[in-house]
């Protein structure tokens, strides 16, 4: 649910027993004075199965919905976050937690800003960044204090007047924070951008890319279907040279940060068979629509992709559209 | 048949809101005022919805209220800085508004459209809010959209005339009705905001809820719910008579139940908006 955390072991089961003494081969019992032989059961291939069994339940200690857990690089720990805690968890211990970060006022009147991510430094189990609604992120060192209400670092980019409307503070509200896999840098995805930070610079991102800026003339529409509070999550690949993010109409960005290069894939069946290669897609913007573009106002926001994967070291990437999920990987010569 | 009669009440209210929000976007002349208030509106309708799910998402209420407080903020500092553009003379003068003598012009509009436009365009649009909503009511996509969203959410807030600045004082001698009006409807439209999340706490059906309900299933369900101070008589305001083609604004009323005939210096109550937030988050 979204207030219970559960741990779940995912195995893979491609043999089982066989040759039981005691149950025939169905499972039903057998009659142990008809049995004359004994024998030792011995494992035989069967198809591959996946089997995901819950091995812990963490009691309630959420009070709002949980938007992020995070293992930490020790393995012995996690975070729950939810819109105004933290709690930090022993795998071991399932019916206590630690609070280390709490936002909510005396008075909830006073309410203005939610957590929305949280995740762990990589290599550095004391550290840990949170994300908030009004697009900023704090680093937190937990050997500071038990309650990390005081931020180590806090980073937010200055607003750009030229951009302003009535919707800049709902599309700056941060909805995934990812660190890269060299603990140097944190990702994060806002409505249209994805920014990169450099964790010795606070004032502003050191990259920003546009995942959708054509939305930006639209944002009443996605208001009021709702649409602007979709929340994309954003990965690094292994090398944390390209980022990936999800956006409208079942397409997918990714973007070179050495190249600056970037490219508009799309997860769809109709339109890719399997093991073809993914056509690059362009959204047209206004004026004349090449062949192969898609309009603006054709996009289907129904289909959205907000959740996404990049292998920790190889180029395999899985994509989740609506009820499909899908894994692509790098052309294999 | 009631299952029909509640489809098409929701199917219209979101085409209209639809439509308005594809207009928010497209149109570039569309006046700031009104489209802070369509936004307004749209806040205080989803802050309705959230509050009447069994979990509302604690997130996005916060981003609306923030929003919600944000234009509030905004229409109280030019509400606060009406009086001194009241006050100063009332000599006519004619630079701003050359070419569009009285009233008349207003219904004029349909034909004389194209000049109108240009002319709003040399306006600073804020100054002169009368001649642009009633640019945006003579034209025919936001005046439907708004007459029907009008109609199926009349326990918002009215959109009529924009709650932004009081014309000059060279509008003073011709429309003088209008600025103690405009007044009156900018208090309004901020104490209306807050009537809205008042009266969450008053019962817990809503005017809102009322209207979506089927009607066939509670039909023994007394509606003077639009007699009582939430949902008050239509406005009849001592307008000049060429506004008329505000006609149908005219008629959709305002959720403050004062009556018409003394101008409502309705202060926004900070608390008001507390006691809103109090709701929202349940606490």
């Amino acid at each position: 649910s979204d207030k219970t955390v559960k741990l779940w072991k995912v195995s893979e089961r491609d043999k089982r027993p066989e040759g039981y003494n005691l149950k025939d081969e169905d499972g039903r019992l057998r009659d142990p004075s008809m049995i004359t032989v004994l024998r030792v059961p011995v494992l035989r291939p069967m198809d591959l199965m996946v089997e995901a069994t819950p091995r812990r339940v963490f009691a309630n200690a959420h009070t709002y919905h949980i938007n992020s857990i995070s293992v930490n690089s020790d393995y012995e720990t996690y975070m729950s976050a939810d819109d105004l805690r933290i709690n930090l968890w022993n795998f071991e211990i399932t019916n206590q937690s630690f609070n280390i970060v709490d936002i909510k006022p005396a008075n909830m009147e006073e309410l203005t800003e939610v957590i929305t991510a949280a995740e762990f430094h990589p290599h550095q189990c004391n550290t840990f960044v949170y994300s908030s609604s009004k697009g900023t992120i704090r680093l937190c060192d937990m050997r500071t204090a038990a309650l990390c209400d005081r931020h180590a670092k806090f980073f937010e980019e200055p607003e750009d007047p030229s951009n302003r409307s009535f919707f800049s503070e709902i599309i700056s509200s941060i909805s995934d924070v990812k660190f890269s896999h060299s603990g140097r840098y944190i990702m994060t995805r806002d409505y249209l951008t994805v920014k990169v930070w450099d964790l010795n610079m606070e004032n502003r991102p050191i990259e920003t890319y546009q995942v959708h800026d054509y939305l930006r003339s639209k944002l009443c529409s996605l208001y009021e279907n709702d649409c602007i509070f979709d929340k994309f999550e954003c990965v690094w690949n292994g090398s944390d040279s390209v980022i990936m993010t999800g956006s409208y109409n079942n397409f997918f960005r990714m973007f070179d940060r050495n190249t600056k290069r970037d490219v508009t894939l799309e997860a769809s069946r109709e339109n890719s068979k399997p093991r073809a290669i993914l056509k690059p897609r362009k959204v047209c913007v206004g004026g004349k629509r090449r062949k192969d573009e898609i309009s603006v106002d054709s996009l289907d926001f129904s289909k959205k992709i907000l959740h996404t994967a990049w292998h920790p070291s190889e180029n395999i990437i899985a994509v989740a559209a609506t009820n499909n999920l899908y894994i692509f990987q790098d052309k294999v010569n | 048949m009631l299952g029909r009669g509640l489809k098409r009440k929701l199917s219209d209210y979101e085409e209209n809101m639809a439509g308005l929000s594809s207009a928010f976007d497209s149109s570039r002349s569309l006046p700031y005022p009104l489209k802070r208030q369509l936004v307004l509106n749209m806040c205080l309708t989803k802050l309705q919805t959230y509050k009447m799910l069994v979990e509302p998402n604690l997130h996005r209420s916060v981003l609306i209220a923030n929003t919600v407080r944000q234009i509030q903020e905004e229409m109280r500092q030019e509400s606060n800085q009406q009086p001194v553009n009241i006050c100063p003379g009332i000599a006519p003068a004619s630079h701003s508004y050359t070419g569009m003598e009285s009233p008349g012009i207003s219904l004029q509009l349909p034909s004389g459209i194209s000049q109108q436009e240009s002319h709003c365009c040399d306006l600073r649009s804020v100054e002169d809010p009368i001649e642009n909503s009633l640019l945006i009511v003579s034209d025919d996509d936001m005046s439907s959209a708004i007459s029907s969203i009008l109609k199926d959410l009349d326990f918002v807030e009215d959109i009529s005339p924009p709650t932004c600045l009081v014309p000059t004082g060279d509008d003073q001698p011709k429309f003088p009705e209008n600025t103690g009006l405009k007044l009156e409807d900018d208090r309004q439209d901020l104490k209306g905001a807050e009537c809205v999340f008042g009266s969450f706490e008053i019962s817990n059906s809503t005017s809102y809820l009322k209207d979506l309900a089927i009607d066939d299933i509670f039909e023994d369900i007394d509606t003077s719910m639009y007699d009582s101070d939430f949902c008050c008589p239509p406005l009849m305001p001592p307008r000049s008579p060429s506004l008329a083609a505000e006609e149908p604004l005219k008629t959709f009323p305002s959720c403050n139940s004062s009556s018409a005939n003394n101008i409502q210096i309705c202060r926004t109550d900070l608390s008001e908006l507390d006691h809103i937030m109090e709701i929202l988050v349940g606490s």
